[in-house]
């Protein structure tokens, strides 16, 4: 099956390993990735902090896009990129004027046809299928992870559809207990790590990321698993930060759950990326003899 | 005499009244309109507060800033760290039970004090903001390290206006290198440039955004 991709800048950039990993991992489920061409910055929250016409109209341009590469799905990985596209595509849909007055600017124009879909509504139902446990060669026992979904994913309950509990997610625990891992039962896994707030209020992201640690660690993590490309670089590249602040010495490996998903399927860890982690990955996989 | 009769003529005829709408409208109406929020629906149930994760570091929460609104506190609504410090997760609006998006209110906020030329309290989010913008009409994505080099420029502009310290400049600078560093040895940045080839359209867009901030 093919379906429509939209990686977003993060994707490209910084979080590339999540890009290859998703092309890969989705593959082995009968995925088929069809990145959109030509699409554009989404925006992300600096556009809704600065110009309210910005915030809809550079989705906009991208659900264009969709809409013409003739696909009916397209899924979004980054959190923020999705919720974005979420909420234009519901502000166009209730706005007929400022449809048109965007559309007047497209080569190709919003219909609103393409369904949105996160990673997890991509994945949850191979999980449902009993795809993930036909395709998984290893069980990934003992790995005891605290699912992050971070707070964009399961946001506007009353403007969009969410297909999870909003603030008690289950479809990530549900994909990593298929491939044989124990998620945690834990009370941050939709509290915000900061996102950009990491490079301009520094202060303020690390007290986040330190009460999301702290539970994850008194819960008895062994690791965090998200689907968010902010989450996880901020939990990784900032953990020593957040150690060194707040006086703690242990250190959570972030995977990305598609990483999970590549272990789980036999992939080695350099197909999966692991080597462009900032707090190491790999230890904790040998040690439990996953890889 | 002619003093008083100055003072007759005044209270004889009635003076011009003129009806100023622009004028006339309360803070409250702006944010409601602007935001789409509506705030008179607010019943001070304080699970947004309960919710919110940088109200304790902010030393106000979104039900004390929604009340500063009502009550027309210009000055307290546009000078609290709240504005600046929400990190736009929203967990206030899921929590409200009459659906206010109180992150949403941050927003607007920020875009009025950026309207009416009122300094940030954390200029460093302003200066992020703009900076990802620019970048975003420049080539049509995000590059990290074009995107990096830029917010810092507008960062030395903004303290340098603010008559700060070098010191701070500096500070900023080596902190944010640092992290580059970091991330170049770990692949996570990138140096191909990432410009689309329609940019044409996305730029079409931005003078579209501009004509519209003009005419508000």
């Amino acid at each position: 099956m093919e379906i429509a991709y939209y990686p977003g800048c993060s994707l490209h950039a910084s979080s590339e390993l999540y890009d290859i990993q998703s092309r890969i991992v989705l593959r082995r489920l009968g995925i088929e990735l069809k990145e959109i061409e030509d699409w554009n910055c989404c925006g992300a929250t600096s556009a809704s902090k600065t110009d309210d016409f910005l915030a809809i109209a550079l989705p906009a341009r991208n659900l264009g896009i969709a809409d013409a590469s003739g696909l009916s799905e397209i899924v979004i990985p980054c959190s923020s990129c999705y919720s974005r596209m979420m909420v234009s595509r519901k502000k166009l849909a209730d706005d007929p004027a400022l449809r048109n007055k965007i559309n007047a600017e497209l080569t190709k124009k919003i219909e609103g046809k393409i369904k949105i879909s996160s990673i997890l509504d991509v994945i949850v139902p191979k999980a449902n299928t009993g795809e993930i446990a036909e395709k998984s060669i290893k069980k990934l026992e003992g790995l005891k992870p605290v699912c992050y979904y971070g707070c964009l994913l399961t946001r506007f309950p009353s403007d969009v559809e969410v297909p999870d509990n909003v603030e008690n997610p289950q479809g990530m625990e549900l994909v990593c207990r298929v491939m044989g891992a124990q998620p945690l039962d834990w009370s941050y896994k939709t509290d915000c790590c900061g996102a950009s707030a990491a490079v301009n209020d520094t202060d303020t992201s690390l007290i986040l990321m330190y009460r999301i640690l702290k539970d994850a660690l008194s819960r008895g993590a062994n690791c965090l698993v998200t689907t968010c490309p902010m989450c996880q670089f901020n939990m990784d590249a900032y953990q020593d930060q957040v150690g060194e602040k707040y006086g703690f010495q242990e250190r959570l490996p972030v995977y990305f759950i598609t990483e999970l998903l590549g272990i789980a399927m036999g992939l080695s860890p350099n197909e999966m990326q692991l080597n462009r982690h900032f707090i190491d990955p790999v230890g904790l996989l040998k040690e439990l003899k996953l890889i | 005499m002619k003093e008083a009769g100055r003072n007759r003529s005044r209270e004889m005829s009635s003076p011009v009244l003129t009806f100023e709408p622009e004028l006339s409208r309360t803070l409250l109406q702006d944010v409601m309109d602007l935001s789409g929020q509506n705030l008179l629906a607010c019943y001070q149930c304080r699970r947004c507060a309960a919710g919110c994760p940088v109200g304790d570091e902010a030393g106000v929460t979104p039900d004390r800033l929604i009340r500063m609104i009502l009550f027309g506190e210009k000055n307290e609504v546009f000078n609290n760290l709240l504005v600046w410090k929400c990190v736009a997760c929203y967990t206030c609006g899921v929590r409200c039970p009459n659906n206010i998006q109180t992150a949403r209110i941050n927003e607007t906020l920020k875009q009025m004090s950026k309207a009416a030329h009122i300094e940030p309290l954390n200029p460093k989010v302003a200066a992020f903001h703009d900076a990802f913008l620019t970048s975003a009409s420049r080539s049509g994505r995000i590059n990290e390290l074009e995107f990096m080099c830029r917010y810092e420029m507008h960062n030395t502009k903004s303290e340098l206006m603010r008559g700060g310290g070098w010191r701070a400049i500096v500070d900023e600078m080596k902190k944010q290198a640092g992290l580059g560093i970091s991330m170049m040895k770990k692949k996570r940045i990138h140096f191909r440039p990432a410009k689309i080839k329609k940019i044409s359209e996305v730029k079409r867009l931005f003078a579209k955004a501009k004509e519209k901030n003009m005419g508000r």
